[in-house]
């Protein structure tokens, strides 16, 4: 198992935001987490990178409790994540968005920097290179020299992409990728997901874009009102009770019974 | 012969120097969002202990001005650590406190800092330069210049030199992992600890090195005018240095150096105007805080000079 969610529990005073959640991730799968707003998704995505802490249980990462790291460790270690509302840096340009997320794979500090050793040299070189490598997997190396700030949205969220891969996660955790998305971009983003999972990185996707979700996930989990409601292949999810009733709600006769 | 090394516009132009150094102090946090008006009392942290060893124990200048850009950068870890929790505006009236209590600590320890008199007899760096190529025989009239011409002459040059230093340093500091990872803390603190930056260490990394640069500033200030008070380290230079980066633009690191240099001549360009200049200046800052609150130079404007895209401005 990649990741194991174990029994996760988080209020927020007196708000139970999740409650005894669990689920895990197989290595090179991609998992989905679907629910209605407020189940309790992103909240989950913040207590996996550890931006909230866990008020109980545990998150197991290749059998390492990484419970309660600092955010930058988490990542360090092989998690990297995209933000639903996107928190690029706007005023760096495109090609740099992805050389600051190269940080954890590199190590020059101030003094090689400053004397620019050869060690920091080609670190840098190679920054630059995979940073270029990965802008032409989302297909932005062409605006490489554009500020962040300047790009289209479908662009900006594939970029947040690109600069997540440059960390090299072994996980990936993608918060609505394809929010704001026409349908085209929504199909090219299906094949670069894919292609991402094709590179043996496993990703874990919130996403609302339901024909999406349904095409690309190997498993599901379905969260509401922060309690895990089902798990399961797509098509187990489609045909769920429990699932259907969640987003459509219930029969009109039943709710007066 | 020689005439055209004229003493007060080389003092001007020492100032000037002094006052890069000072504005880049206010640049370098800033570059990673922290906005600190410490600048002023880091500069009496380095002035003072700069002034007191080569004073009190004959030490040479040149370790004095490095003990006291070092305590201030040590001073500056201290008290950057816990500033983190500060932000913005909060963190910009802690630190102008820190640079009032660091300035009445001064005016109060009369045992040593002789109070609000101040310190006199600071070793002055042109006077022991011109001893010391005297000892090797050397006479400033040799070259044609008369002694206190190729006193200012000297403070002057070698002030351009450690400038020309600190800026390389940073320069190529900021066009590195380290500048990326002061540059992403500013524009999204969050997104940059999850992209795996450490943002205790670079913010106190950042906060220490412009506390470290101000004393320097400092210490070299004491030692070019051999005289020092609290009063130069008040709560209007802090906000004079300030004004140097943001008025000459705080995003890039060549802003900051223009402010300093238009700043520091305005009011002495402006002399004919005499009582008026003052108000001039004044005047000049509110419209250019109302117009252009970024400051003069930013990076679309100098993205237009060198005719590139935007993102190669230099500093970012």
């Amino acid at each position: 198992m990649v990741l194991e969610i174990q029994n996760v529990s988080k209020n927020f005073g007196g708000i139970h935001a999740l409650k005894n959640v669990s689920f895990s991730l197989k290595e090179g799968e991609i998992y989905g987490l679907i629910g209605p707003n407020g189940a309790g998704k992103t909240t989950m995505f913040n207590l996996i990178t550890n931006i909230f802490e866990v008020s109980s249980g545990e998150i197991i990462f290749n059998n390492d409790n990484i419970t309660g790291l600092k955010p930058h460790k988490i990542t360090d270690k092989g998690i990297c994540r995209t933000y639903q509302n996107i928190r690029l840096f706007s005023q760096m340009s495109a090609l740099k968005n992805v050389m600051v997320g190269g940080h954890t794979r590199s190590s020059s500090g101030v003094f090689s920097s400053v004397f620019r050793t050869k060690a920091q040299r080609n670190e840098e070189a190679q920054l630059y290179e995979k940073a270029e490598e990965l802008l032409e997997l989302v297909g932005l190396l062409e605006l490489k020299d554009t500020l962040a700030e300047n790009l289209a949205y479908g662009q900006q969220r594939r970029l947040e992409i690109a600069r997540a891969l440059a960390s090299n996660p072994k996980l990936l955790l993608l918060d609505e990728p394809a929010a704001g998305m026409n349908e085209k971009e929504t199909d090219s983003l299906y094949d670069l997901i894919k292609l991402i999972q094709s590179k043996g990185i496993t990703v874990l996707i919130i996403e609302h874009d339901m024909p999406l979700v349904m095409k690309l996930c190997d498993r599901i989990t379905v969260l509401n009102f922060g309690e895990k409601l089902a798990e399961g292949t797509p098509i187990e999810i489609q045909n769920n009770e429990a699932v259907i009733e969640a987003y459509l709600g219930k029969e009109e006769e039943e709710e007066i019974a | 012969m020689l005439d055209f090394i004229n003493p007060y516009y080389l003092q001007i132009g020492s100032f000037i120097l002094i006052n890069i150094l000072l504005a880049i102090s206010v640049y370098v946090p800033l570059s990673s969002g922290q906005l600190s008006l410490g600048s002023a009392g880091f500069m009496a942290v380095g002035a003072y202990t700069s002034a007191l060893l080569t004073i009190n124990f004959d030490l040479p200048i040149y370790i004095g001005v490095l003990a006291g850009a070092c305590v201030a950068g040590i001073l500056g870890i201290v008290i950057g650590i816990p500033s983190l929790r500060l932000t913005g505006v909060y963190l910009a009236i802690a630190t102008l406190g820190l640079g009032e209590v660091i300035r009445v600590i001064f005016v109060n320890w009369d045992s040593v800092t002789k109070g609000s008199i101040g310190l006199t007899g600071v070793p002055q760096i042109g006077r022991e330069l011109l001893t010391l190529v005297r000892g090797f025989g050397f006479q400033p009239d040799m070259i044609g210049l008369k002694n206190n011409q190729f006193v200012y002459l000297m403070v002057f040059l070698l002030l351009f030199i450690i400038v020309i230093a600190t800026l390389l340093f940073f320069v190529r500091q900021q066009n590195s992992r380290v500048g990326r990872s002061f540059s992403s803390i500013q524009m999204d603190e969050k997104a940059a600890e999850s992209m795996g930056i450490n943002i205790m260490y670079f913010k106190v990394l950042a906060f220490a090195q412009g506390a470290f640069l101000a004393g320097l500033a400092g210490a070299l200030f004491a030692h070019v005018m051999g005289y020092i008070s609290p009063s130069d380290f008040s709560y209007h230079r802090a906000v004079e240095i300030l004004i140097f980066t943001v008025f000459g633009g705080s995003e890039v690191i060549i802003g900051s150096i223009f402010g300093a240099v238009f700043l520091t001549l305005m009011p002495e360009v402006l002399r004919f105007v005499s009582e008026y200049r003052y108000i001039i200046y004044g005047i000049m800052l509110v419209i250019l805080m109302a117009v252009r609150p970024q400051g003069i130079l930013d990076i679309h404007l100098l993205g237009r000079f060198k005719g590139i895209k935007g993102s190669k401005g230099g500093a970012r």
